[in-house]
C-alpha cells in the first residue's frame, strides 16, 4: 500500500495504525453497486434524510478506481458475479465489501440456480447486513460497525500476522459436508 | 413588478432553508428514537409462560412457514426430570439464520402457542455468517420477576391446557422444590 | 392395490362382471368388488380410515358412508360389495351420504385432541386431510374431551396415544391377519374403547412398525422417530432394504444430511406394503463408527492418509501380488460392487481365489450355487409362493431369516398353500404359517429328505410346488445334493434363500471362484471370450479356477498369499474365524475396503472408507434374482462405493476396472444372460450323524447384528435368548431351568424353554445376547454340543 508496508517489524505501527484507521474510516467512498430493492434503501441512505455525508461518505463513485467500499445491495445473479468481481478487482487497496441485505449475504429467499448464494462466494465480505431490505438505520449501523473495524485495522507485519492467524482458523473449521443437522 | 434576478432567487431558497427544521434523522446519536415504529419487524424472540417455562413446543410450523428456509427446529420430549415447556414436546434446538431471514413475520403467524414474536431490535450487522445464526439461547426472552428458569415442573395441579388457556400467573415455590428433589434423584441415580 | 403381473404369466381376465352405477357413471366390475374400490376405478374418492386394500373389511370407522338405492340407511362403502344393477350415490351426488360423512367426521373429532402441532403424524395424517375436506370448519363441541394418560408403550418401540385413536382396527387387523401376532386388541367399549395388550405381554412382533405406517391418525408412533422431525421438512428417496435378501422397497426420509426414518414402500410384487422392524428401524449404524478417510499403516500404526497416498500404497501391494492374491467380498455388497471385486480379482490381480460367503460354507454349496442358482432367470417369485400348492422349507426359518418371505408364505397358507418345514421343531413362525413339520435333527436333513412321505412327494410333483433351501444347509454335507435331487425327481421349483442382501448379488456378479458374471463357468471358452471382451483383456489372461471357501481361508491362514483384498467382512461371522484371524496376523498384506472399523481394518495395511447404502446407488438381487435398484440418498457424501475405490486402485496400476454404477450396469447388460452350458454340481454323500446332542441354531431377526447397533428401542423388542430342547432331552440331562452348553471355545448358560422337538437336539440363537455361538462355543449348526444342568445365564 505505501510506506507502512515497507517498515520493519512493529516500528511506529501502533500509533500509525490509529491515525491511518481514523483517516480511512472518515473518508470511505462507496462504489455504487445497487442490484435490486436494497439499492433503493441505499439511495435513501445517501439522501438528506439519512445523509451519510455525516460520516464522510456522500460521494458515491461510479468509477471503482476512486472507491473504497463496495456496498453490494441486492441479489447477485450468476451472470452478474464476474462483473462484480471485476469491479472489486478494479478498486484500489485498501478496500472493503458490505453485503447489504440477505440476498447479497447468503442468497436469502432466492435459494435457486440463478442466484449466487452469498456474495462471499465471489469477493471477501467484511460485514453482513441482514434485512430484506434493511432500513437506512440498519445500513448506517452496519457502516458504523465497519468503521470500528477499519479503525482497528492493523498494518504491515501485524496485518500479515493477523491474516495468517485467520487462515489457520479457517483451515481448522469443519467442511460444510461434515456439518449435519444444525445450521452450522 | 420587475423580475428578481435569478441569482437572488436562488439564494432566497438557501436563505429560507436556514429557518426550516432539519429533516436529517440523527441516527445513531439520538438512538431512543429508533426504530421508528413499534410494529417494526426486528429480531425474533422466544417467549416464556409466566412461570418461566418456554412457550415453544418444537412443532416446526415456523420452519415450515418460512419462505427463506431460515429456521431450523428440532423437537424433543420433555422428561419427568427435565421439563422445558408444558406438554409433551419442546424445542431442543432452535436456530434462526439471520443471513436468510427476510423478516416477513410468517413464522409469527404460524406459531400455535405465540411462542415466537418479533422485537424491534434491528442492529444485527456482523462480520461473519456463523454469528448471524442465532441459537435458542440468543433468542429466548429474558427472565422476568416471578419466573423460574427451566427445567422445572409445571405449576402443581395444572395441565398444559391450563397454560394454553392463560391460567398461569407466575411460578410458585413448589416448582423449585420439586425440581430440586428431581435433581437430587437424578444425581443419586448417576452416582 | 395393483394387480400382480408376472412377466410371461397369464393374467386371469375376470369373466364374472356385474353392472353397477356410481354417481351416474355406469360401469362393469368383477363380482365381489367392494364399492369403495369400484369408485376408485372411476376416480371418486370416498373418505376412509379403517379401509385398507390388504386387510379384510371391517367397517369400523363409518367414514365411508354412501347411499345405495333401495337400502334404507347409508351403507359403508368399504364393506359393501357391488351387486347387479346397484345404484350408488357418493357424497358427490347424495346429500344423505355427504351429511352422513360429515356427521361421522364430527363424531370422530369429538374426542380427538387438538395436538396436531406436536403429533408425529401431523402433516401426513389422513384424519387431518379428511377433516379439512369433509369436516366442519368450527367445532360445536364445547364439553370436556375424554382424556387418557399419554403416551403408553405397547412395546419398547411402539407408543400408543389412546386419545388420538379413532378405533379403525387397522393395527389389530394387521397384527392378526398379516403378521399373525395378535398381541394387540381393541378393549373396552364406547368412548373408553382403546387398543391394548395383555398385561406383561408387549407387542413384540417383528412387523410391529407397519402398524405405525397404516395408522390413519397419530395414535401409534415409534419411540425411535418420536419428535425427530415433521413430515414437511423431510426429503424422501425410494430405496431398497439392505438387511436381508427379501428385497423390500423402502422410502428413506432424511433431513439435513441425517436419515430420520424409513418406511415400507408399496411394491405389490415383492413386499406389498409391509416390511420388518429391522428394515424399518435399524439404520443408525449408517452414521455411527464410520471410517471417514483412507488409513495407511506406518510403523505398525494406522494413520490417516490422503487418497492418492493410500491408492498408491494399495497399488504397490497389489503389483507385487499379481497371481497370488485372495479376495473376500463379504455378503453385503451390491451387484455393482461385487462385480468390481470380481473384475479386480480376475483381470488385475490375475487370481480366481475369491469368495463372498462370510458364514458356514462348503464346497458342495459353491458347486450347487454355480450349477443351479448363479445367473438363473427370475422364475420362482413371491407370486409363485402365493399360488404354490406346497412349499417345502429346508433349513430355513423365514420369520427370522427372510421376513417378507414369511409374510407371503403366511398369506399363501391362509389361501390354502401347504407349508412343510424340515426342521428340528415347529417354531412360532412355522405355526403362524400353519406349517407341517418333517422332524429332523440338524445334520439329518439328507435322510429326512430321502424319507419324505409319499404324500409330500406327490404334492411336490404338482406344478407350482416350491422347495426353498436356506444358507444353513451349507453346514450339512449332502444337503444341497439331496435338495437338488429331490427337486429334479419331483419337478418342483428350487430356490435358494440366502440371509444377507448381497449374497445373490455377489453370486450373479461372479464373486465366487470358478464363476464369471451371470453364472458363466470360468472353464468355458466361450464364456471366457465373452467376459474378456467386455473387460478389455485377452481371454488367456483370465486365471484358471482357484480356491473358494475353506480352501481360500486355509491358504490365507498359512500366509501363502502375497495380498488379501477384503470387503465388508466381520471376522466373527465366519464359521472358520480362526483361519482369517491367522491370515490377518500373518505377513500377508491386507487391503480393506470397509464402511466401519472392525477387526479386519484394525489389522489391515491400507484401509479405504466405503459408502453405506445411503451414500451410493446400486442394485441388490433378492432371493428371486429380481434386481432391486436403489438411488443415492446423500449426493454430497464423503465416501464412494467399493467399486469406486477398486476402480481408483486399478487406475494407479494402469489397469481399467469400471467403477461407476451406470458403467457396470452397462457392462452387465452387454454381457447379457448366459445361455451356454453351466457347471455341473458334484454329488456329495451325506455323512453319518455323530452321536450326542446336536446344536440347532440360526440368527434371529433381531440380534446382535452390526447393522442393528445403536438401536436400543429395536433391541428391546427382540425375543429373549433361550435354549430350547424337548422334555425328554432335558430330563435325560437333568436340566430343569438353566442349561449350560459347552463347546471347544467355551460355555454359555441359558434359561431353558421346553419345546416339543426332536430328541437330543438343543436350539439356541446364533448371535443374540449371551449366545454368540461361533465365538462363545466354537460350534455351528449340526455340531455336537455338551449340555449340562445349572450355570449362570
Amino acid at each position: 500500500m505505501g510506506l507502512e508496508e515497507k517498515l520493519p517489524s512493529g516500528v511506529l505501527l501502533t500509533s500509525v495504525e490509529k491515525v491511518a484507521g481514523y483517516a480511512r474510516k472518515g473518508s470511505l467512498w462507496p462504489a455504487t453497486f445497487g442490484l435490486a430493492c436494497c439499492a433503493i434503501e441505499m439511495m435513501a441512505t445517501g439522501g438528506p434524510r439519512y445523509d451519510i455525508a455525516r460520516f464522510g461518505m456522500e460521494v458515491f463513485r461510479a468509477s471503482p478506481r476512486q472507491a473504497d467500499l463496495m456496498i453490494v445491495a441486492g441479489r447477485v445473479s450468476q451472470k452478474m458475479a464476474p462483473v462484480l468481481r471485476q469491479i472489486y478487482d478494479q478498486m484500489p487497496n485498501p478496500k472493503w465489501v458490505l453485503a447489504m441485505g440477505v440476498c447479497a449475504s447468503s442468497g436469502g429467499m432466492f435459494n435457486n440456480y440463478a442466484i449466487v448464494q452469498g456474495v462471499d462466494h465471489v469477493v471477501p465480505v467484511d460485514i453482513y447486513l441482514p434485512g430484506c431490505p434493511p432500513r437506512p438505520e440498519m445500513l448506517i449501523d452496519a457502516i458504523l460497525k465497519l468503521h470500528d473495524e477499519i479503525q482497528d485495522m492493523k498494518l504491515g507485519v501485524n496485518r500479515r500476522r493477523q491474516i495468517a492467524e485467520l487462515e489457520e482458523l479457517a483451515l481448522a473449521s469443519p467442511s460444510t459436508l461434515e456439518m449435519k443437522g444444525l445450521m452450522r | 413588478m420587475p423580475e428578481m434576478p435569478q441569482v437572488v432567487r436562488g439564494f432566497g431558497v438557501t436563505f429560507n432553508t436556514i429557518f426550516k427544521k432539519v429533516v436529517t434523522e440523527q441516527y445513531p446519536e439520538d438512538s431512543t428514537k429508533y426504530p421508528p415504529k413499534p410494529r417494526f419487524h426486528g429480531r425474533h424472540q422466544l417467549n416464556r409462560w409466566a412461570d418461566g417455562l418456554e412457550k415453544c413446543i418444537g412443532c416446526e410450523l415456523c420452519a415450515w412457514a418460512c419462505p427463506a428456509d431460515a429456521i431450523f427446529v428440532e423437537g424433543a420430549e420433555n422428561s419427568e426430570t427435565e421439563r422445558f415447556s408444558p406438554g409433551e414436546r419442546y424445542g431442543r434446538v432452535y436456530q434462526i439464520n439471520y443471513v436468510r431471514c427476510i423478516f416477513c413475520g410468517l413464522c409469527i403467524e404460524a406459531c400455535p402457542t405465540r411462542a415466537l414474536t418479533m422485537t424491534n431490535e434491528f442492529e444485527l450487522a456482523d462480520n461473519n455468517r456463523a454469528d448471524l445464526i442465532y441459537e435458542k439461547k440468543d433468542l429466548l426472552a429474558p427472565m422476568l420477576p416471578g419466573m423460574l428458569a427451566p427445567p422445572h415442573p409445571m405449576v402443581p395441579g395444572t395441565t398444559d391446557t391450563d397454560y394454553y388457556a392463560g391460567k398461569i400467573t407466575g411460578a410458585v415455590p413448589e416448582q423449585l422444590i420439586e425440581q430440586e428433589l428431581l435433581d437430587e434423584e437424578v444425581s443419586e441415580v448417576t452416582s | 392395490m395393483t394387480i400382480t403381473n408376472e412377466p410371461g404369466a397369464q393374467v386371469a381376465v375376470p369373466t364374472d362382471l356385474v353392472n353397477v352405477t356410481i354417481d351416474g357413471v355406469e360401469m362393469q366390475v368383477p363380482k365381489g368388488t367392494l364399492v369403495i374400490r369400484a369408485a376408485e376405478l372411476i376416480g371418486i374418492e370416498i373418505p376412509r380410515f379403517c379401509d385398507h386394500p390388504l386387510l379384510d373389511p371391517v367397517a369400523a370407522c363409518r367414514a365411508c358412508l354412501i347411499e345405495v338405492d333401495g337400502m334404507p340407511k347409508p351403507q359403508p362403502a368399504c364393506a359393501q360389495m357391488v351387486a347387479e344393477g346397484m345404484n350408488v350415490h357418493t357424497q358427490h351426488s347424495s346429500q344423505v351420504a355427504a351429511e352422513a360423512q360429515a356427521g361421522v367426521m364430527e363424531f370422530l373429532l369429538v374426542n380427538h385432541p387438538l395436538d396436531c402441532p406436536v403429533c408425529d403424524k401431523g402433516g401426513e395424517c389422513p384424519l387431518q386431510n379428511q377433516a379439512m375436506s369433509v369436516g366442519r370448519p368450527e367445532t360445536r363441541f364445547t364439553e370436556e374431551k375424554r382424556t387418557f394418560p399419554k403416551p403408553i408403550n405397547v412395546s419398547a418401540q411402539i407408543l400408543l396415544d389412546r386419545e388420538r385413536c379413532v378405533s379403525c382396527a387397522r393395527c389389530t387387523r394387521f397384527a392378526e391377519q398379516i403378521a399373525g401376532d395378535p398381541m394387540i386388541e381393541l378393549l373396552e367399549r364406547g368412548a373408553q374403547q382403546q387398543v391394548g395388550t395383555a398385561d406383561d405381554e408387549p407387542f413384540d412382533s417383528y412387523f410391529s412398525g407397519n402398524t405405525i405406517q397404516i395408522c390413519p391418525v397419530g395414535a401409534l408412533t415409534s419411540a425411535d422417530y418420536r419428535f425427530r422431525s415433521r413430515p414437511f421438512d423431510l426429503v424422501s428417496v425410494p430405496t431398497t432394504c439392505e438387511h436381508c435378501a427379501s428385497g423390500c422397497s423402502l422410502r428413506t426420509d432424511y433431513r439435513r444430511g441425517v436419515v430420520t426414518r424409513r418406511l415400507a414402500w408399496d411394491d405389490p410384487e415383492v413386499n406389498e406394503e409391509w416390511n420388518c422392524d429391522k428394515g424399518r428401524f435399524a439404520f443408525r449404524y449408517q452414521s455411527h463408527g464410520r471410517i471417514n478417510a483412507p488409513l495407511v499403516r506406518e510403523n505398525g500404526e494406522l494413520r490417516v492418509a490422503s487418497w492418492p497416498e493410500a491408492l498408491a500404497t494399495a497399488a504397490g501391494i497389489f503389483e507385487a501380488a499379481r497371481g497370488n492374491a485372495g479376495v473376500l467380498v463379504g455378503g453385503r455388497s451390491t451387484v455393482e460392487d461385487a462385480y468390481a471385486y470380481s473384475v479386480m480379482a480376475r483381470a488385475v490381480l490375475a487370481t480366481d481365489d475369491i469368495d463372498f460367503r462370510v458364514r458356514a460354507m462348503s464346497d458342495e454349496e459353491a458347486g450347487f450355487l454355480a450349477a443351479v442358482v448363479a445367473g438363473s432367470p427370475v422364475t420362482t417369485t413371491y407370486g409363485s409362493l402365493e399360488n404354490a400348492p406346497l412349499v417345502l422349507l429346508v433349513d430355513i426359518e423365514p420369520e427370522d431369516e427372510s421376513p417378507i418371505v414369511f409374510l407371503r408364505l403366511r398369506k399363501a397358507a391362509r389361501g390354502g398353500t401347504r407349508v412343510v418345514t424340515v426342521a428340528s421343531h415347529l417354531t412360532t413362525g412355522s405355526e403362524k404359517m400353519n406349517a407341517e413339520l418333517v422332524a429332523c435333527a440338524p445334520g439329518d436333513e439328507v435322510r429326512a429328505l430321502t424319507e419324505l412321505s409319499a404324500d409330500i412327494r406327490t404334492a411336490l410333483a404338482v406344478p407350482g410346488a416350491v422347495i426353498m433351501v436356506g444358507e444353513r444347509a451349507a453346514a450339512v454335507p449332502g444337503a444341497f445334493t439331496a435338495v437338488a435331487d429331490l427337486a429334479k425327481s419331483t419337478g418342483a421349483a428350487l430356490v435358494w434363500v440366502p440371509r444377507r442382501a448381497g449374497e445373490r448379488s455377489a453370486l450373479d456378479a461372479g464373486a465366487l471362484a470358478g464363476l464369471l458374471p451371470g453364472g458363466r463357468p470360468l472353464t468355458d471358452a466361450t464364456a471366457r471370450e465373452e467376459v474378456a471382451r467386455i473387460w478389455g483383456i485377452s481371454a488367456d489372461r483370465l486365471p484358471q479356477p482357484g480356491r473358494s471357501g475353506r480352501a481360500l481361508l486355509e491358504n490365507a491362514a498359512r500366509g501363502d498369499y502375497a495380498a488379501l483384498l477384503i470387503g465388508g467382512v466381520e471376522v466373527d461371522d465366519l464359521r472358520d474365524a480362526d483361519l482369517l484371524r491367522a491370515a490377518l496376523e500373518s505377513e500377508t498384506s491386507v487391503v480393506a475396503i470397509s464402511t466401519h472399523h472392525n477387526e479386519v481394518t484394525a489389522a489391515a495395511d491400507v484401509v479405504f472408507p466405503s459408502g453405506v447404502v445411503t451414500e451410493k446407488s446400486g442394485t441388490f438381487l433378492d432371493w428371486e434374482g429380481r434386481p432391486r435398484p436403489f438411488g443415492q440418498v446423500f449426493h454430497e457424501a464423503l465416501t464412494t462405493s467399493d467399486a469406486g475405490v477398486i476402480s481408483a486402485i486399478a487406475e494407479v496400476m494402469d489397469a481399467t476396472v469400471e467403477g461407476s454404477v451406470t458403467g457396470i450396469r452397462g457392462q452387465i447388460g452387454a454381457l447379457g444372460p448366459w445361455r451356454g452350458a453351466r457347471t455341473t454340481r458334484t454329488a456329495v454323500a451325506a455323512q453319518p450323524a455323530a452321536a450326542g446332542v446336536r446344536l440347532a441354531t440360526w440368527r434371529q431377526l433381531l440380534d446382535l447384528g452390526l447393522m442393528q447397533s445403536d438401536e436400543p428401542h429395536l433391541a428391546a423388542t427382540a425375543r429373549p435368548t433361550v435354549a430350547r430342547m424337548s422334555a425328554a432331552t432335558a430330563a435325560a440331562n437333568g436340566i430343569t431351568e438353566i442349561a449350560t452348553l459347552t463347546g471347544p471355545a467355551g460355555a454359555i448358560s441359558l434359561p431353558v424353554e421346553i419345546t416339543e422337538m426332536v430328541p437330543d437336539v438343543v436350539w439356541v440363537p446364533m448371535n443374540s445376547e449371551g449366545s454368540r455361538i461361533y465365538r462363545d462355543l466354537g460350534l455351528g449348526f449340526g455340531d455336537v454340543v455338551q449340555i449340562s444342568a445349572g450355570g449362570r445365564p
